[in-house]
């Protein structure tokens, strides 16, 4: 009672004694409020950054990829500090797009974005952006195709009435508000957009150096200039909280294209035992170390189907978070067949991260196909038949021999060589 | 289509083999370039420039510019001469030269260059080549530089044929059937679908190029069916297909689980003019008859 009587000068109120505390620094509670006394780390304030929002799972921190159908079978969206990694189709047609959709996402939102290429100027890269959409425009696209589903299932079913009351299984997209936007592929984007969106842009022709030293390193000289980029950029613009002066957070996107084909100097596409085959495990390594230290989201497309050591192309699965897979059905043999008429190609998630969990967040919807109409790209689910042929439970042989390929001697191997020897 | 090739930029490859060799094409095409007034470079690491220069007039040997790796390719003798630095920087000087108006440059062959260069600087180098430079934006298709690469496809593995044709705009295929030349064109514009298309040809000794329509195909054996084949909607003992009656009948048939008004209507008047049911029971020896309810001493 005496310690109270004499700390409580000036302060009458209930709280006094904590405030009093806090002046004479005896105990280490402090007061959580908007206008707390101390450093700023004893009270969190959640922040909140534009295009961004909390999972209602894990209170992650989620931006959308630009497609609201990808976003919901990836968990809500992409987590901030998490790579996604994207396999390419064979002629590298879809892969492009979804590229597109995730940088463009990032303009409309206002982040900041990082272009990456051997191939392209990102200057030309960021023209060709889709350009977004006005939502009443594809509400009423979307509002057409439900109603033409409608008239053909007018007639009512007779004998197994109770499937009436189910809900209809249209595999449509999500029309979510606020976070993701649609976009329209027949146009471009805005040039004011772009003007006003910070940009920075890596285009390898132009930052190598002419004379083509082997490298004392094991990382390519490509994959080196391009994390010491990256890794610039996050520390001058303050990604990683390293500036204290900056008072707007915001996130950073970075597209990476094309990573692991021939001109980026790596040679994982060309050959089997290659002599830096570890050059981009390494880079990926670096990368992920360097987003999970900062506000920023990567997107890679890698074109897998050129990687001819299949234990590298498990080791880069492993090495990001999210990994989705395209198949084109152009070219294969899907593409006469009537299970698939209707779609352009196969969708395959085929690894979700599990950050601050104990399970994974995967949909229960495994079979997904995509179709490119003329302004949107769709993701839907693939409604299969049962398998009810003969050869159900008997795997090809085919199938195994490919799958059970042996790393070969580098100049034995002859062109065309899906026969496998029999012995 | 053949012709409309070459209004296509970028790098095209002639994918030959032993039995259809790919350098007749290669020569007919450097030389419809030349013909039609486009500046050619020609890389010729494998044949002599004699024999490269063979079969053609003297106004396109006129035109066609020669780069010879094939008789000093490591450059032993006068060191300085012709082309110092290998085929590297052979290929770097072909990108400096063309600075104006629409090129050709054929390379003789990409295989001799796969197996003197690394792999991932030849596709870096070859990418170089095939971008324009100098016009930022979109070229018109006419002046942009096209590079022909001739490739035997036996000699390399998957990796390097998979890296080459992906950076590839167009590639042509050579196959062909009973002494007639084929070529499969797969024709890979950006954010396109890719085009598919089988042209026959042959070229003539001064290597011009003839288009030539499908040879008719040959009686193929053809396994006739000795099965008779069976009508299988025959000698059934039920009825596929129904009559305007029967299927009236069908639709008018109530089923068991359809509420209709008449059954709701016969359950709202239980008992009128119906028999009701009774239960007819004969208690058995281990019956326990005690009406109370067991449940009743339960304090709940």
């Amino acid at each position: 009672m005496a310690a109270a009587g004499t700390s409580g000068t000036g302060t009458g109120s209930t709280g006094s004694v904590v405030a009093a505390a806090s002046t004479n620094n005896v105990t280490s509670f402090q007061r959580r409020g908007p206008r707390a006394s101390g450093a700023d780390s004893g009270c969190s304030r959640l922040v909140s950054i534009a295009g961004t929002r909390r999972s209602v799972r894990n209170g992650q921190l989620l931006v959308s990829t630009g497609l609201p159908a990808l976003d919901q079978f990836l968990g809500g969206g992409l987590a901030v500090g998490t790579v996604l990694l994207i396999e390419e189709d064979k002629y590298n047609i879809y892969s492009p797009l979804l590229f597109n959709y995730f940088l463009a996402e990032g303009i409309v939102s206002g982040h900041a974005l990082l272009v990456a290429s051997a191939k392209e100027d990102p200057a030309d890269i960021l023209q060709k952006l889709p350009a977004p959409l006005i939502d009443h425009s594809y509400k009423k696209e979307c509002d057409e195709d439900i109603c033409g589903h409608k008239m053909e299932s007018d007639i009512k079913m007779k004998i197994a009435w109770r499937y009436q009351l189910f809900p209809k299984m249209e595999g449509g997209p999500v029309l979510s508000s606020g976070f993701g936007h649609d976009y329209d592929i027949s146009k471009r984007i805005p040039q004011e957009l772009i003007e006003t969106s910070k940009w920075h842009g890596f285009f390898l022709p132009e930052k190598i150096s002419s004379t083509f030293n082997v490298e004392s390193c094991s990382l390519t000289s490509g994959y080196m200039k391009l994390l010491q980029f990256i890794q610039n950029i996050i520390y001058e613009e303050g990604f990683d909280g390293s500036n204290p002066q900056k008072k707007q957070k915001n996130i950073l996107r970075i597209g990476i294209q094309n990573l692991g084909s021939p001109l980026w100097g790596d040679d994982i596409c060309c050959a089997e035992n290659c002599d830096a085959s570890h050059s981009l495990t390494k880079f990926l390594y670096i990368l992920r170390a360097l987003l999970r230290t900062s506000l920023s989201v990567c997107i890679i497309t890698v074109p897998t189907h050129l990687i001819q050591n299949k234990a590298v192309i498990a080791r880069v699965t492993n090495l990001s978070d999210t990994v989705v897979g395209l198949e084109s059905f152009i070219g294969s043999e899907k593409e006469t067949n009537p299970l698939y008429k209707d779609y352009h190609g196969l969708i395959h998630i085929r690894q979700i991260p599990r950050l601050n969990n104990l399970i994974y967040d995967i949909s229960d919807v495994k079979d997904l196909a995509f179709k490119l109409k003329k302004k949107l790209f769709t993701i839907e689910r693939l409604h299969l038949p049962p398998d009810l042929s003969d050869t159900v439970s008997r795997s090809s042989k085919q199938d195994l021999a490919e799958s059970a390929k042996l790393l070969g001697p580098g100049c034995g191997m002859t062109a065309g060589g899906k026969k496998h020897l029999d012995f | 289509m053949l012709e409309s090739l070459l209004a296509v930029g970028g790098l095209m490859l002639l994918r030959d083999s032993v039995e259809w060799e790919g350098r007749s094409l290669l020569k007919a095409l450097v030389k419809k370039s030349a013909l039609r007034g486009e500046q050619v470079h020609v890389l010729g690491c494998e044949v002599s420039e004699e024999e490269f220069r063979e079969g053609f007039d003297s106004n396109i040997n006129s035109r066609l510019v020669y780069h010879d790796l094939f008789r000093d390719p490591l450059s032993w003798s006068k060191p300085g001469k012709a082309l110092p630095g290998g085929p590297l920087e052979a290929l770097r000087a072909l990108d400096k030269r063309t600075v104006s108006g629409p090129a050709t440059i054929a390379l003789d062959s990409l295989s001799w260059l796969l197996h003197h260069l690394p792999c991932p600087t030849l596709c870096q180098t070859l990418h170089a080549l095939s971008r324009q430079d100098s016009c930022p934006g979109d070229t018109p298709p006419g002046e942009q530089v096209r590079v022909l690469g001739l490739l035997h496809e036996e000699l390399h593995g998957p990796g390097p044929l998979g890296a080459l044709s992906s950076l590839a705009q167009t590639e042509v295929t050579l196959s062909g059937m009973m002494g007639q030349a084929s070529a499969q064109i797969l024709c890979r514009r950006p954010r396109q679908r890719p085009t598919h298309q089988t042209q026959w040809f042959s070229i003539l000794p001064d290597f011009s190029l003839e288009l030539q329509a499908e040879p008719p195909l040959e009686s193929q054996p053809r396994s006739d069916p000795h099965t008779p084949s069976v009508d299988p909607t025959t000698h059934l003992t039920f009825n596929l297909r129904l009559s305007k009656k029967e299927r009236e009948a069908k639709d008018s048939l109530t089923l068991p689980f359809q509420f209709s008004s008449e059954k709701q209507q016969a359950l709202l008047r239980p008992g009128l003019g119906q028999a009701t049911s009774h239960i007819f029971y004969e208690p058995d020896a281990y019956d326990d008859l005690d009406q109370e309810d067991p449940d009743d001493d339960l304090d709940v």
